[in-house]
């Protein structure tokens, strides 16, 4: 698999081949929202086209984190975990706080009523030092990605219930509010926050030589580590922008919610590489791009919602979500030589 | 595979492999001091643990999650992935499931085991034949499989309490052991015999060390990987088998997660995702660590979250020696 990678990513961007990959996605987006407009009246209207873009975001920013991480060859399964853990740490953290400095009016019972600023600033600290933690032990202790970010998965997810004792905490702050529910010119404020990351991780990965980085190593890390690219610093970096990535969304799906609760989002990692992959990334590192991402993004989106629309039932619409990413898959490699692996 | 693999294993792959059995032995031979340390500990804190009831306790607790992990570790040395087993396990019962009304055992118990061999089969199409990496493969495989379970039964439980040796599987005893437990055991020995002792055994490993040369040397590497899928589908459908026999209850929503737990059990027994490297030994032993750990922190009252984390604990004490000494004699 890996000389297969090797063949189709020699330069840091994406090739001609790879772009025209891309364009079906694009094709498929458009008969999705036409077959949409013509089924179903409320296909094109503000509320759902709302929540359409809100789970865009979400989905996203996790799937954002995962393709840069997965350009390098490797993969993080702790995003969901790491999603709902940097939540809980922000509360845990002004529970204590409140505790220690007497301010008790912080939290209130379960419910979360301090400032929000430190409280968003710890979410975002705690999701990339989770990230660090992932890519120190990746990159300087040689533990295997799947292996790492498995052992961070369970131990996170039982943290989140030993930290919470099981119960939701509410989170009531007119800054959760504006996060969670407000819509600026007709498009959702956590759409704004995931187009803000997705041009800031496209201008950076595919615009700057550091960017680069992240192709080179997954197209060849030796090759890359031979031309003088320290290539554990840019391991390190992928993981923490995944946390980082991980923490934001955290913030944006509880902050629509209101709440916290242990279980929430679980699974969700794999939606992550669900939506990776639709969008073109290899598993084999190299290849991918985060615009490719969003456009991935928007096909599980819309398509999912489209399916909700027609009141299709939960468990079908799972089962045209695994036939289509096998379908994607097997697609994408028809037409291409055939890999020695 | 080498996006879940280890990479890094990339960087020092000039230097000779040196050859499976030897270090694959070494490895096994320290989980099983780590084992035998853990039992010693836990009969000194809490002195019933060697009590026959309480090993009893352990070995049922660990019978479904060592089958699984048998046929993950079969799929893991061919390089490839499964993440799978929980869709497939819950389908192939809830399939056998529905012919209940018929009291026959054979057919249900014969139709649960052959949906595990059929899934299996599609899996290793999808990976040999449509070149279809096998984490996407059969991570797809595992929402259309359990939807299917789902729509199959109508979301319903399924008892199969009528079928009696459907049951006896899950609750019986044969020569004074639960016979999960003997099914556990004589998996582990045909395992043993097909990795260690048959042409196939070495196959499977040169498959999962260098493909190219495996073909280059003859091998039909497509055959190989097909194999280890069904292998691993019918471990699959068996663990799911004696969990629903074990509680008379086929739960089309049950196994949530098991393929993560059953993937640490592996990787903790010293198989590497990369491909080429794992023992059956080790997985089994790997598997008894992970059921004493539990069993000792059920007996000390430790929450089962907490257990969570002490289990990526203990997995990350055995993973990380393993890799700094690769990292040492790089």
């Amino acid at each position: 698999m890996s000389d297969a990678a090797l063949k189709t990513s020699s330069a840091g961007f994406p090739s001609l081949v790879t772009v025209l990959r891309a364009e079906p996605l694009l094709w498929l987006i458009a008969a999705i929202i036409v077959t949409g407009a013509i089924t179903s009246e409320y296909y094109l209207t503000g509320q759902n086209i709302e929540n359409l873009l809100r789970s865009v975001s979400v989905f996203g920013l996790l799937a954002l984190g995962m393709t840069v991480v997965m350009l390098t060859g490797r993969i993080d399964l702790s995003v969901a975990a790491t999603m709902i853990f940097s939540i809980v740490v922000a509360v845990k953290v002004m529970v204590l706080l409140g505790d220690g400095l007497g301010l008790r009016w912080l939290v209130k019972g379960n419910t979360y009523a301090g400032p929000s600023m430190p409280f968003l600033a710890i979410a975002i600290v705690t999701g990339c030092a989770v990230g660090a933690l992932n890519g120190i032990g990746i990159a300087y202790f040689r533990i295997a990605p799947f292996i790492m970010t498995l052992v961070s998965l369970t131990a996170l997810r039982g943290f989140n219930y030993v930290l919470t004792d099981g119960h939701p905490y509410y989170l009531r702050s007119p800054v959760f509010a504006f996060v969670g529910d407000q819509v600026v010119l007709g498009i959702p404020f956590s759409t704004l926050v995931f187009l803000a990351v997705l041009v800031a991780l496209i201008l950076f990965v595919n615009g700057t030589v550091a960017g680069s980085r992240f192709y080179a190593i997954g197209g060849s890390e030796r090759a890359a580590l031979y031309a003088g690219v320290r290539t554990e610093r840019f391991v390190v970096l992928a993981y923490m922008i995944s946390g980082f990535c991980a923490a934001l969304a955290g913030i944006l799906f509880t902050a629509r919610l209101k709440s916290v609760d242990a279980p929430l989002a679980s699974g969700y990692e794999l939606t992550a590489i669900a939506i990776a992959v639709i969008g073109g990334t290899a598993l084999s590192g190299g290849v991918g791009s985060p615009w490719r991402t969003l456009l991935g993004s928007l096909v599980f989106a819309s398509g999912l919602n489209l399916l909700a629309i027609w009141g299709i039932g939960t468990w079908y619409q799972n089962l045209i979500v695994g036939t289509v990413l096998i379908a994607a898959v097997a697609l994408s490699r028809i037409g291409r030589p055939r890999a020695s692996s | 595979m080498s996006a879940v693999g280890d990479t890094n294993a990339a960087r020092s792959a000039p230097a000779i492999r040196r050859p499976v059995p030897f270090r694959a032995q070494i490895g096994g031979l320290s989980r099983i001091a780590i084992l035998l340390l853990l039992v010693l500990t836990a009969q000194l804190v809490t002195p019933s643990f060697l009590a026959p009831a309480n090993l009893q306790v352990i070995l049922m607790a660990v019978a479904a999650i060592g089958v699984m992990a048998i046929g993950m570790t079969l799929v893991v040395i061919a390089g490839e992935i499964d993440l799978s087993i929980a869709g497939v396990a819950i389908l192939a019962c809830v399939l056998g499931g529905i012919l209940i009304p018929t009291g026959s055992p054979v057919l249900v118990i014969g139709v649960t085991l052959l949906t595990g061999l059929v899934l299996g089969l599609i899996n290793g199409i999808l990976v040999a034949g449509l070149r279809i990496p096998s984490l996407i493969a059969t991570l797809g495989m595992l929402g259309i499989a359990r939807a299917l379970a789902n729509i199959a039964s109508g979301g319903q439980a399924l008892y199969p309490e009528s079928i009696g040796p459907y049951v006896w599987l899950g609750r019986g005893t044969l020569l004074g052991l639960p016979v999960p437990v003997l099914i556990l055991l004589a998996l582990t020995i045909l395992a043993i015999a097909l990795t260690r002792f048959s042409i196939f055994g070495q196959a499977l490993y040169a498959t999962g060390g260098n493909v190219k040369a495996a073909r280059l040397s003859g091998i039909n590497v497509a055959a190989v990987r097909i194999a280890v899928f069904m292998l691993c589908g019918f471990c699959a459908a068996l663990a799911g088998m004696l969990d629903s026999a074990r509680l008379s209850y086929i739960n089309p929503s049950g196994f949530e997660g098991i393929e993560l737990s059953v993937l640490a059990v592996t990787v903790l027994g010293g198989a590497a995702l990369s491909g080429g490297k794992g023992t059956i030994i080790g997985t089994l032993v790997a598997a008894l660590i992970i059921g004493v750990v539990n069993n000792l922190l059920n007996q000390l009252g430790v929450s089962i979250y907490l257990q969570q984390v002490a289990i990526a604990a203990v997995i990350l004490a055995v993973v990380l020696p393993d890799a700094l000494k690769r990292e040492s004699g790089k």
